[in-house]
């Protein structure tokens, strides 16, 4: 019941912040790209756009919408009140993950990619480690600058590999990176088992880390500013 | 409602709060008194369960302050000095979102809006609200869930004497409904017209534990401030209310018909505090 509440009154959050009107404009801009393509370049072009943005959003996003609320102090009230940090962060992801699949779900159609299921569910793995990602470094900074610092590193571990990986180029070690096996996905290809559980895995682990975050950040009542 | 035994904290070190004892009664305002950085929104923050690694016992409606669980919270209601609220949507959806956080059903919105005078700006976005306006819908925020305790941080901290007056008011009804209210303030004279028992913080540590009338009989009793003239300019005297009788000067100047002036006055909680802990509060 909670997390519902979380999750709606995230999505208001974002639409009256305009990330919607925002993510509407720049879909029909991408699905323009992608119609321009030759066809035969759609399906990779339309899988590095998805996994660049819609999926990889939660990134950025987390860092706009935590400073804000941090300026808003309303991460004191929810250190009085009943809501675990679990399901703020549920709540986060869940309502980023809407607006990822369904931006991915258009630009996978233009592009005409096969396999949609999976082009989604790509989208909301990697979605889910990205925003995730976001939680755990915007609960701990204070400021939008320190934000943008802080990703570098994650976008760097995020995007080279995964791209590296959609042309054939993966160092064998790499196999089973939690990024690449998105990015397989994302590009329609079905991953393997052992991929699949090294995703789930990291996910995990990201989100018990997020939850510490929120946690720490609860107790210190926050307080950033942009 | 609140046993508090031997408690201490430390962010370092050194420890910030040690030693600490009192009671709170069910019904009772409790204020606590002390200059910043005394420790008094650390002990707040340790009561409402945002800091669990202190020393000793801090018990809240049964539950010991660092094993709450999420139904800790559904009896405490936390009035921050500042708005906890998102300022792009209205205070309407505001107090829907917050409400729905609880297991309780909430207390209509609608007579809590009209309780705050907000009912016509209740579709106004937050961000479009004076700080008046701000401070009441926070204050409001705190009761949705109709909690016993209420822990209210410097709930007239800036506002002007209209806003400050509704506020009060507002919390003495809450009081008349039978809510428990802890309130942290520098602002003697709304302890002294608020609580049933205030406590002196300076240091981490209680200087001084009663009811404000208490206090103030206790450590300073009224003087009478008289005035006369000689022939070389007006003099003034002071004599404890008690030993009017003995004042052989005073007698004099009564029976002479000689007074200028004369008039009583009490020592203020500020005054008594200054006594008790060599500290203002400012």
């Amino acid at each position: 019941m909670r997390v519902k509440a979380m999750f709606l009154a995230d999505m208001r959050f974002q639409a009256r912040y305009g990330f919607y009107f925002l993510y509407a404009v720049l879909t029909v801009v991408y699905g323009m790209v992608l119609y321009a393509l030759p066809e035969g370049w759609r399906e990779k072009a339309a899988a590095i756009l998805i996994f660049s943005d819609p999926a990889s959003m939660g990134l950025f996003f987390m860092g706009a919408i935590v400073l804000l609320e941090k300026s808003q102090r309303t991460p004191w009230a929810f250190a009085a009140s009943p809501v675990r940090p679990m399901e703020y962060v549920i709540g986060k992801v869940g309502s980023l993950s809407a607006v990822s699949l369904a931006v991915a779900a258009v630009l996978a159609l233009t592009a005409g990619v096969g396999n949609l299921p999976m082009v989604l569910l790509g989208t909301a793995m990697a979605g889910g480690m990205f925003t995730l990602s976001g939680i755990v470094v915007a609960a701990k900074i204070s400021s939008l600058n320190q934000f943008i610092l802080w990703t570098v590193p994650v976008e760097v571990v995020g995007f080279v590999p995964a791209v590296l990986h959609l042309f054939g180029i993966t160092p064998d070690w790499l196999r089973y990176y939690p990024v690449n096996v998105c990015m397989e996905m994302v590009s329609g290809a079905v991953p393997s088992p052992a991929g699949i559980f090294v995703a789930a895995a990291w996910t995990a682990v990201l989100l018990g880390l997020s939850g510490q975050a929120v946690l720490a950040m609860w107790g210190s009542g926050g307080g950033g500013k942009l | 409602m609140i046993q508090v035994s031997n408690l201490s904290f430390s962010y370092t070190r050194q420890p910030f709060i040690s030693g600490m004892n009192f009671s709170v009664s069910a019904g009772e305002i409790f204020g606590f008194l002390g200059p910043s950085g005394a420790g008094k929104s650390t002990l707040q923050k340790i009561l409402i369960g945002m800091l669990g690694t202190y020393q000793g016992s801090a018990v809240v409606n049964g539950i010991e302050c660092k094993k709450r669980t999420k139904a800790f919270y559904e009896e405490i209601g936390v009035d921050f000095e500042f708005s906890t609220m998102y300022e792009k949507l209205t205070a309407r959806e505001n107090l829907r979102f917050f409400a729905s956080l609880y297991e309780k059903k909430p207390r209509p919105m609608e007579t809590l809006l009209r309780m705050a005078g907000l009912e016509q700006d209740g579709d106004k976005r937050v961000a479009q609200y004076s700080k008046g306006m701000k401070s009441r819908l926070n204050f409001i925020k705190a009761l949705l869930h109709d909690p016993l305790l209420l822990c209210l941080d410097e709930p007239t901290s800036g506002l002007d004497p209209t806003n400050s007056r509704m506020m009060k008011d507002m919390i003495l009804a809450e009081k008349s409904r039978g809510k428990t209210i802890l309130l942290t303030t520098h602002n003697m004279q709304d302890a002294a017209e608020l609580c049933d028992r205030v406590a002196f913080i300076v240091g981490g540590k209680i200087c001084a534990l009663d009811s404000p009338h208490n206090l103030i009989m206790a450590k300073g009793a009224a003087t009478v401030t008289y005035t006369w003239v000689e022939e070389d300019g007006e003099h003034s005297a002071d004599c404890p209310l008690g030993r009017l009788s003995s004042d052989g000067r005073l007698k004099g100047l009564i029976a002479g018909n000689r007074l200028q002036s004369i008039h009583s006055s009490e020592p203020t909680l500020n005054d008594i505090f200054m006594e008790i802990t060599g500290r203002t509060l400012l």
